[in-house]
């Protein structure tokens, strides 16, 4: 098992570089505009933007400028600094990261606490009226785009803009440390969206899995030893059941973290997603490097992660 | 100006353009609908002012001193270093934290009076001498620079500040057209390839109050002018000239002094980045305690300025109105624009004259190189769609020549109408007049046969999409084909429309805000051959014909006032005449506070809130 | 049909329960004729293969529907359907679904709009689903370090950001085109995008039904009858392979329409003038202030949502068609 844990770890990091390297020399195929011209700001004379040009390195031939920036990751842990206002990137992320943790981790308790319940329910009263209602309403939420019913509910419930003010609207995001009062107030609308889409998707998945679990052979031994139907339901068959669920939500989280660009952007809220946005939108490369990096890391932590649980949840899989 | 005949005759084209514009081929189009829209016959529906919406009544005495004001703002600061400073909200910054030798009084868009200086040189009183050619300006002595300078302010100051607009390293965009070679009477010494900054000829310092400029051919008037500018304000070469040798300069990025009444939080080594200036997140202003109230025109009566950078213009809009001591600082979005005016009249201001925009049109290359076809365009283009786009009459009005409103010369180059020539008249577009102009261009159908297509390339932000598709529109009509392709707006300008090089045929957004109120600052970096430049280029049409830029010279070189109006606008109907851009419309810009804030709007500058002036009800 | 068709349904025991003794008659259903037995008996599939089948023709059928209905074309700009500020009025009489801000007819606008989520929708998922075919394919056969690499190389694509890649394209292409005029952004490159953001998923269920397959009795026999790979590949496996690509690649089509109407809305899409869904919504954002232009934001997203409703349910019911549950509907 920790042969294979550092198998991936080390892959985990190949990974990293590699997509780091594919979006290098993207942007250099694909410059949408040159950085020195725009660090020069309106006013650059070609002297100005020449002398920027050598100071950035921009002279450069690619693969050097790539290990000089590699360099600097491992060796110092310098992402770099923005094209457009001199900040440090690692400084940029570190003040967005928050932002985006805080509705990541939010949604997710959301959409778990909605979806496996009702999931669960959902299979073991199969044909009812309730799974019938549950699954219809889950399969509309899962089919609309999450841009779109977070407007409605700004539409109808934001406190500035809304029918009703009930809850706050777009740009209301404060830090936890601010005020964790209106910090969490001003997620409320977010996490609804994000949990409402995403914990549609894990009734259906949990509902389809715990049925075919629920039809397996020693599924029907446990009911014949006499447990009760609570501990076989719960104890047996959510238990491997649930491990399609796992792979989802890490996979789903790691995305998610990575930079919910969508929800950011609906509700304004200063996370990486926005910040990799506006810095592909700006050319500002280093940090859209740096966001990048960072995707990527999550997905790979969380793919990890998600095979450690997988092999702790189900003791057919073994490394 | 115009018949009663040709009034009706436009009338009835305008009906007609209206109808084929609207209607594409289809059946339907001219069912109105129910509420508000009301169909236009010609010309712009006109929404009538509130009281107190235009600022040009705004009283500038009795305010209430202390308290803070928080600007919000969805975009931020590009150059507070007024070397560089060429924003229009970079100045309401440097405003007020520096002092250039001239400036105008927020009420004003075309008087200009002394600001640093102790007054305005003339013939009379010996400001102006040797034909025009020697201006001679007096500084006001006592004034100091805020900590850590705290040194008293000389000539030679001001001096170096004006000189260090050629150094390379502080990327000054305007020292070329209004100082430098391409000024129709530069200064001397300006225009020596070789010359980067430092001591020049044509700016001389006899003593520690006096400044005296020497112009190679007379210009004297337009130099005045021009020096109400920011580059005109001192600063101290002993802090600044170290850091302007980084490229770029790290003069307004990390360090900043101010002689002004305010000046951006700094550390006691005057440091200001991570300070006062956050850039993105926020800036803060803070009182200058060197600051002399009696050596000042400006009451000063905020004790601090809070900027907070960023967010949604929507959303910004609705918590300037709804909330307390707060004003917006950039555009305010349209849907805000109309609830303002519908909800919070008493919080909405109107700026005229503040701007205009045009369609660019590439004179050297391409389709747009025929005379004819550039008036085509121009005939079809319906300008009150644009108007409309913009957010109507409130903000907006057709565009009809160069000089706006406001402006020295407007009213002698045609005033609101403009121009009669036959693709000016109709604000509404004109197709029939579009066909025969391409008739004249050669085209026997009226319309382009050829199969080259025609880039539009036009910024994203706002409406920007939806005046392109107007633009498009029009080019379909004379039968071209354009090619719409949308950027982000400071890309459209640094990489397409402002390089000669990439030879883009149209940019519709294009907009221009002039520098000072004479004509010069208008149409010379816009229209003049001689101001093209390879990169961030202003004239964007690259016009160069030789009649218009000898036209520009001789306007710039006449002394009297009238005369010199006039000139002017003779160059404005040359422009109009050769169609060498399309005016889409002048600006009114909407300004937005809170309540309890009496704001007061810069109307030389977009109507920009005077931080020197503005006020709180209840401080 | 060939031998390994029976390996379709993968409990056999459901499908000799549900073949019906008919008398005077005995004959066995193929799988095939079960299949869409089961289908057809599916009441809500049934409904949502046929609103699909209506929205196809909808968007084929775009300019008759349009005039038929009496609107304007989708890109008549009429300057009278918007109020003195320049913002969209709702519903009327001669707009049934209001305009937008440039006056243009949103009903119209809607109904054309059809085409771009449908088209992208359905071409994108069929060119992600060749390319996941192919991976899959040669991942599951050859297993190995061809396996390996080819796993690697699909968790690069998972890793690196479709975001980054239609946002750098629409920014360097948007005027001039990239490549000699080659790449240009609009309907190609987002197909492009959405194949590349989504072939992963088809790879990942290929190569699982590879390595389930291969094992079978048929391919040995195909083996030992001294059929080469090739000939296993594109003989055996391949139309095995068929009826669960079909399903999963319609249960991909509603994410993929989803996708392109979130790529619309962050505004790299399709270009401009050309109606899209998902860049009505994003530009109905603006217009959210009160008196909100609610008509400009909710039609396109109700179409947007029916459409993915209907293909979710085919799916839906084409899985359930494939591998019976036992469930009652």
């Amino acid at each position: 098992m920790t042969t294979y844990i550092i198998r991936r770890i080390l892959w985990g990091i190949v990974l990293i570089i590699l997509v780091s390297a594919l979006t290098f020399l993207f942007f250099n195929v694909f410059p949408s505009a040159d950085p020195a011209v725009l660090r020069a700001g309106r006013n650059g004379s070609p002297q100005t933007i020449a002398y920027i040009r050598h100071e950035l390195g921009l002279d450069r031939p690619v693969y050097v400028q790539f290990w000089n920036y590699m360099k600097g990751i491992f060796l110092h842990f310098n992402f770099g600094y923005s094209f457009y206002s001199g900040a440090s990137v690692l400084d940029l992320i570190k003040d967005r990261l928050p932002a985006t943790i805080s509705l990541t981790v939010g949604a997710a308790i959301f959409w778990l606490l909605m979806g496996i319940p009702i999931g669960i329910l959902s299979a073991v009263k199969r044909g009812g009226f309730l799974d019938r209602t549950a699954m219809g309403g889950a399969l509309v939420f899962v089919s609309m785009p999450t841009f779109w019913l977070g407007l409605i509910v700004l539409f109808l419930f934001a406190d500035d803009i809304g029918q009703w003010h009930v809850f706050p609207g777009a740009n209301s995001y404060v830090g936890l440390t601010v005020s964790p009062v209106d910090w969490f107030t001003s997620l409320i609308l977010p996490w609804f969206v994000l949990a409402a889409t995403s914990a549609a998707i894990y009734s259906r998945v949990l509902r389809g899995s715990l049925i075919e679990t629920m039809g397996e052979d020693y599924i029907r031994t446990a009911r014949a030893k006499g447990l009760k139907e609570n501990r076989v339901v719960w104890r047996h068959g959510v238990r491997s059941a649930i491990t399609p669920v796992v792979t989802i939500f890490g996979l789903d989280v790691g995305a998610l973290l990575g930079g919910a660009v969508i929800t950011e952007t609906v509700f304004d809220i200063p996370g990486i997603g926005r910040l990799n946005y506006d810095a592909i939108i700006h050319s500002d490369f280093p940090i859209v490097q740096g966001t990048v990096i960072l995707a990527a890391l999550f997905i790979v932590v969380a793919n990890i992660i998600v095979d450690i649980a997988y092999a702790y949840l189900d003791p057919r899989v073994r490394y | 100006m115009r018949g009663s005949r040709s009034a009706i005759a436009a009338a009835i084209t305008g009906l007609l353009a209206v109808g084929l514009t609207a209607c594409g081929g289809s059946s339907s189009s001219s069912k109105s609908s129910a509420s508000g829209g009301s169909s236009t016959t010609s010309g712009v529906q006109s929404i009538p002012l509130k009281p107190g919406e235009n600022p040009s009544g705004q009283s500038l005495t009795g305010g209430k001193k202390g308290g803070t004001l928080t600007e919000l703002s969805n975009g931020d600061f590009e150059h507070l270093d007024p070397g560089s400073a060429y924003y229009a909200l970079d100045y309401q910054v440097v405003q007020a934290t520096d002092r250039p030798l001239f400036s105008y009084p927020p009420n004003s868009a075309s008087t200009i009076r002394p600001d640093l200086a102790t007054a305005i040189p003339t013939t009379a009183n010996g400001g102006i001498t040797d034909g025009g050619k020697t201006v001679t300006v007096h500084i006001t002595p006592g004034i100091h620079y805020s900590p850590p300078v705290n040194r008293e302010v000389t000539a030679q100051d001001v001096a170096f500040a004006l000189e260090r607009g050629a150094n390379p390293n502080v990327g000054n965009a305007y020292w070329p057209a209004y100082f430098g070679s391409a000024s129709p009477a530069p200064l001397e010494g300006s225009t020596a390839s070789s010359y980067k900054g430092g001591p020049l000829k044509g700016i001389q310092t006899p003593n520690k109050t006096t400044i005296v400029f020497h112009m190679t051919k007379p210009g004297a008037a337009t130099l005045i002018s021009a020096l109400s500018l920011p580059l005109s304000s001192p600063l101290p070469p002993e802090f600044v000239g170290p850091l302007d040798k980084h490229a770029p300069t790290t003069y307004g990025t990390n360090y900043l002094v101010a002689v002004g009444p305010y000046m951006i939080q700094a550390d006691k080594s005057g440091k200001v980045s991570g300070v006062g200036y956050n850039p993105g997140k926020n800036e803060t202003l803070v009182r200058n305690p060197n600051w002399n109230a009696k050596l000042d025109w400006r009451p000063a009566y905020l004790n601090e300025i809070k900027v907070n950078v960023g967010g949604d213009s929507t959303v910004i809009g609705q918590q300037v109105l709804k909330g307390s001591d707060q004003v917006q600082l950039d555009t305010v979005a349209q849907a805000v624009v109309k609830q303002a005016y519908q909800q919070y009249p008493a919080q909405i201001t109107f700026t005229p004259g503040s701007g205009m925009h045009y369609l660019t049109l590439d004179t050297q290359h391409g389709v747009f190189k025929n005379v004819n076809i550039r008036r085509a365009v121009y005939a079809a283009l319906d300008r009150a769609a644009i108007v409309k786009a913009r957010g109507g009459a409130l903000v907006a009005e057709p565009g009809t020549h160069f000089i706006y409103p406001g402006s020295i010369g407007y009213a002698q180059a045609g005033g609101a109408a403009g121009p009669s020539v036959a693709w000016n008249t109709n604000v509404n577009g004109n197709v029939a007049e579009a066909h025969k102009l391409m008739v004249a261009a050669g085209y026997h159908s009226g319309k382009y046969t050829g199969n080259d297509q025609t880039q539009v390339v036009y910024g994203q932000g706002g409406n920007g999409p939806a005046i392109a598709q107007i633009v498009a529109n029009a080019m379909t009509e004379i039968g071209l084909h354009p090619k719409v392709s949308g950027v982000d707006q400071s890309t459209m300008y640094s990489k397409y429309c402002g390089v000669p090089k990439q030879e883009i045929d149209s940019c519709p957004t294009a907009g221009w805000i002039r520098d000072f109120a004479d004509p010069l600052s208008i149409l010379l970096p816009t229209f003049y051959g001689p101001a093209i430049v390879p990169t961030n280029n202003s004239n964007w049409s690259q016009q160069n014909d030789p009649a218009i830029n000898s036209a520009m010279e001789k306007a710039a070189a006449i002394q009297n006032p009238a005369a010199h109006a006039q000139a002017w606008a003779n160059v404005d109907k040359m422009l109009v005449n050769d169609a060498v851009a399309v005016p889409e419309d002048f600006d009114n810009q909407p300004n937005i506070e809170s309540k309890d804030v009496a704001g007061v709007n810069m109307l030389w500058n977009e109507g920009t809130w005077d931080l020197a002036f503005t006020s709180l009800k209840n401080p | 049909m060939s031998v390994g068709a029976s390996e379709l349904l993968t409990e056999p025991d459901a499908a000799f329960e549900s073949a019906e003794i008919v008398p005077g008659e005995i004959a066995a259903r193929s799988p095939r004729q079960l299949f869409w037995r089961r289908f057809r008996a599916d009441r809500v599939a049934m409904a949502s293969a046929i609103f699909i089948i209506l929205l196809i023709l909808m968007a084929v059928f775009a300019p008759e529907i349009v005039k038929l209905l009496g609107l304007p074309g989708p890109n008549v700009q009429d300057p009278n359907a918007t109020d003195a500020f320049g913002s969209p009025l709702g519903p009327s009489a001669g707009h049934p679904f209001g305009v937008d801000a440039l006056g243009r007819d949103v009903a119209s606008r809607v109904i054309y709009g059809a085409r771009v989520s449908l088209i992208v929708g359905i071409v994108g998922t069929a060119i992600a689903t060749m390319i996941g075919v192919v991976f899959g394919l040669l991942a599951g056969f050859y297993r190995g370090w061809v396996d390996t690499g080819i796993s690697r190389i699909v968790e690069v694509f998972l890793a690196f950001p479709v975001l980054v890649l239609g946002l750098g394209i629409g920014a360097a292409c948007g005027v001039r085109g990239c490549a000699g005029g080659l790449i240009q952004p609009g309907m190609g490159t987002v197909i492009f995008i959405i194949a590349i953001a989504s072939f992963t998923y088809i790879a990942r269920i290929a190569r699982g039904q590879v390595l389930s397959l291969r094992e079978k009795e048929f391919v040995e026999a195909a083996r030992s009858l001294g059929a080469s790979n090739r000939r296993i590949l594109f003989k055996e496996l391949l139309p095995n392979l068929l009826a669960p690509l079909i399903v999963y690649s319609s249960l991909l089509i509603p994410t993929n329409i989803l996708l392109e109407a979130a790529l619309s809305y962050l505004g790299v899409g399709i270009r401009p003038p050309t109606a899209s869904w998902g860049q009505m919504i994003s530009d109905a954002s603006n217009y959210l202030s009160p008196p909100a232009a609610w008509w400009y934001m909710v039609f396109p997203g109700v179409a947007l949502l029916l459409t993915v409703l209907a293909f979710n349910l085919l799916g839906d019911g084409l899985l359930d068609a494939l591998n019976p549950r036992g469930d009652s509907r």
